[in-house]
């Protein structure tokens, strides 16, 4: 009867606790929108530090980036066209491509990309500026550390996310057109056509809002897992393996829920 | 006041890079809401065009409604009217609604494969354009719609294939007339009753074979006698020798023999040109009846046979003919 | 100069004083931030200074101490000394009602801090309100009589 009891109050506690971690993380996030949207958040050295995080994050990686989605793009795009043709099926090779390139497969590939390299990054610093205190010596010195180092990373994640989402989806389209019109511009007309199909109102709004969320997610799962570090330095790395996985899912989770938004 | 030395940042020109970045975003995104929104027809004038169909499954916002292949429209809205009818709203840009008159036709496709199609035809361009707001009937065809109708063309076909095998079908009755003429054919005088017309006609042409036959077997005794005559000559000649000074006046005889013998040849060759005239006649009338040449085949070997069987004889006599005899030579 | 006896003390002393601008080695210098920058954050952050001018407030500040060239180190590389400077700049440059240096034995543990802290603390002289020292008893010897 005890153990049960226990048992019973340790699984209660272990959810609870869960619960609570959810929260908090809502609660950063929800506080973090809030700052992004408050103008005396702007002040010159966190706009300083959204410039730097967007460097980081999307700049130094843009070349390789664009490249790699370009290439990707490219060999999906040309199996679906070459796989609808063989079905007889190519009137709707563009658009099955566009839906699957443009609005699915880049918006994560870009998210999963800046999760593994600029997420990881995050959750690692903050992880060990809260060990080492650098948080509270910052609030010492008169610095809110959440308006100086975190909202303007979640701001300049978030904008670095789309800005890639957007910049390799358009370079996309174009390889669609490329790769079931060839270079000539005579089916533009067609194209705008297919365009016109997909991208919905809903569709539009969908891709935006998903593109937000993940550039949202990217850097506020992070942030929040390295803040819930225990300040020992041994946790650094625990810190930041939760942090990582707790985004892997949390992305998962937005990726299917606009599926079915979109197509439910 | 002292000023801090002027460094090498650590990124260089971090916010010229990052404002080309933003700027770059955002100038792209304005610019692809403004390509989706024309793309969409945002900034196209267009006109209504309401379809009435008693079924719209597979109509979807967005399809489009095309004419010779090319999407000239775009399906807006669907609603129901009073009666139960659907009505499918259509925007066609302005530029695009000339190739929609007032005769236009518009149809809804359902192929196995795909999806449904709104295609609409213009069979008179000369016809005034089809106004705005107008509202037209939406003809359904449906791939497995045609099947049942298919189904009931094939058993239409089959029960006149029925009819015609019948009994007392005008088919049949058609063949007994064959059947009444080939059985002319099989009669007495075959082929030749049934193409020249009756059964005098035929006779006179195998009369005709006949007495070429009756000539030929004259001639068989002629040339039988000829042997003897021959025979007794050579006993006449190596028995009791002296006879050959009037074999010269013999030959002549014999000459004027042959040449008669050569007019009643004549004669027959007359006969058989008959026949063959009467055989090309047949031939031509009887062109597809290959039935009918066998007979025809059969008469020309014989009369073959008879000429040859002349030829044979005069070669026989003319090589036995070394002698000068007197040869009482009669023909019949 | 306040005299603790224990740590409990010290910890009391400093919740009683919420206002204070505190140096000590809880509280380290943003790790990925140059001396300059750690000490131009303040003004930057706080008036919203571009950052060329708050450097240069915060380049005079270090011209006077002399320790101009530990202003593009970050903190790994600092010794004690500069690291101290950086940490007391940082708290000077905003101004507070008082400052408060917490048990400067271990943020110098390698110079004769007393002298130092008083000549440095001349030098700075109008540049801060007021200074206090938090330091145990048993150090006092060190402080020379005045």
């Amino acid at each position: 009867m005890h153990t049960a009891l226990e048992f019973l109050t340790r699984i209660g506690g272990g959810a609870l606790g869960w619960l609570k971690a959810w929260g908090r993380l809502l609660t950063f996030g929800a506080r973090a929108l809030v700052e992004t949207f408050t103008p005396a958040v702007y002040n010159s050295a966190t706009r300083s530090v959204v410039l730097k995080q967007i460097y980081f994050t999307a700049w130094q990686i843009l070349p390789g980036f664009l490249l790699f989605a370009a290439l990707l793009s490219y060999v999906v795009i040309q199996i679906v066209v070459t796989t609808a043709r063989d079905f007889g099926l190519s009137e709707f090779a563009l658009e099955v491509s566009v839906r699957v390139v443009v609005l699915e497969t880049l918006p994560l590939l870009t998210v999963l990309f800046v999760a593994l390299r600029s997420g990881a990054a995050i959750n690692t610093e903050v992880a060990l500026m809260n060990i080492n205190n650098e948080i509270r010596a910052l609030e010492d010195v008169g610095v809110d550390p959440m308006r100086f180092e975190f909202t303007p990373r979640v701001i300049g994640g978030a904008i670095s996310v789309f800005a890639l989402t957007l910049l390799s989806c358009i370079l996309a389209l174009i390889l669609a057109y490329i790769a079931v019109y060839g270079v000539q511009s005579w089916n533009v007309g067609d194209f705008s056509r297919v365009i016109a199909k997909v991208f919905t109102p809903v569709a539009f709004l969908t891709l935006s809002v998903k593109s937000l969320l993940f550039g949202l997610a990217v850097t506020v799962i992070p942030i929040r897992a390295g803040l819930e570090a225990p300040r020992m330095l041994f946790f650094a790395p625990i810190a930041v393996l939760r942090g990582m996985v707790r985004l892997f899912f949390v992305i998962m989770f937005i990726e299917v829920a606009s599926l079915a938004l979109i197509y439910m | 006041m002292e000023r801090a030395p002027v460094r090498a940042p650590l990124i260089k020109n971090l916010e010229l890079k990052v404002g080309l970045l933003l700027a770059t975003t955002g100038v792209l995104a304005l610019a692809f809401i403004a390509y989706v929104l024309y793309a969409r027809g945002a900034f196209q004038p267009t006109q209504d065009l309401i379809l009435l169909a008693d079924n719209a499954e597979g109509v979807s916002i967005g399809m489009p409604l095309t004419f010779s292949g090319f999407p000239i429209g775009q399906v807006k809205r669907l609603d129901l009217t009073a009666d139960g009818k659907v009505r499918i709203h259509i925007a066609v840009p302005e530029r695009d609604a000339r190739w929609l008159r007032t005769s236009s036709r518009f149809t809804l496709e359902k192929g196995l494969v795909g999806g449904a199609r709104i295609r609409a035809f213009s069979a008179e361009m000369s016809d005034p354009p089809l106004p705005d707001g107008a509202q037209r009937e939406l003809i359904t065809g449906d791939a497995s719609e045609d099947i049942p109708v298919i189904m009931a063309r094939v058993k239409a076909i089959l029960a006149n294939v029925e009819a015609m095998t019948a009994a007392d079908s005008s088919i049949n009755r058609a063949l007994a007339h064959v059947d009444t003429v080939t059985g002319r054919m099989a009669g007495d005088y075959g082929v030749l009753e049934g193409v020249l017309g009756g059964p005098d006609k035929a006779r006179k042409v195998v009369e005709a074979l006949d007495r070429a036959n009756t000539l030929l077997a004259s001639l068989n005794g002629v040339s039988l006698r000829v042997d003897q005559t021959l025979a007794r000559a050579d006993q006449r000649v190596f028995g009791s020798g002296g006879v050959m000074d009037q074999t010269d006046r013999a030959l002549a005889q014999v000459n004027a023999i042959l040449s008669e013998v050569r007019e009643s040849l004549k004669k027959a060759d007359a006969i058989l040109l008959a026949a063959q005239g009467a055989a090309d006649n047949v031939h031509a009338i009887t062109a597809d009846v290959k039935g009918a040449t066998t007979d025809l085949a059969i008469l020309r070997v014989e009369v073959d046979d008879s000429i040859r069987k002349v030829n044979h004889l005069i070669n026989e006599i003319n090589r036995k003919w070394p002698f000068r005899r007197d040869v009482e030579l009669k023909l019949p | 100069m306040i005299w603790l006896n224990d740590s409990a003390e010290r910890e009391a002393m400093i919740e009683s004083l919420p206002a204070a601008a505190l140096v000590s080695v809880e509280l380290p210098l943003r790790a990925n931030l140059s001396v300059l920058e750690n000490i131009a954050i303040v003004p930057q952050y706080r008036q919203n200074l571009p950052f060329e001018v708050a450097a240069d407030q915060a380049w005079a500040l270090l011209a006077r101490l002399n320790q101009t060239d530990c202003a593009f180190k970050r903190d790994p590389s600092l010794n004690c000394v500069e690291r101290f400077v950086a940490k007391l700049l940082r708290a000077v440059i905003l101004r507070p009602p008082i400052i408060l240096i917490d048990r400067p034995a271990i943020l110098l543990p390698d110079v004769c801090y007393p002298p130092f802290l008083a000549s440095a603390l001349q030098v700075l002289e109008g540049e801060y309100e007021d200074c206090r020292i938090l330091d145990y008893v048993w150090n006092a010897p060190l402080y020379a009589p005045r």
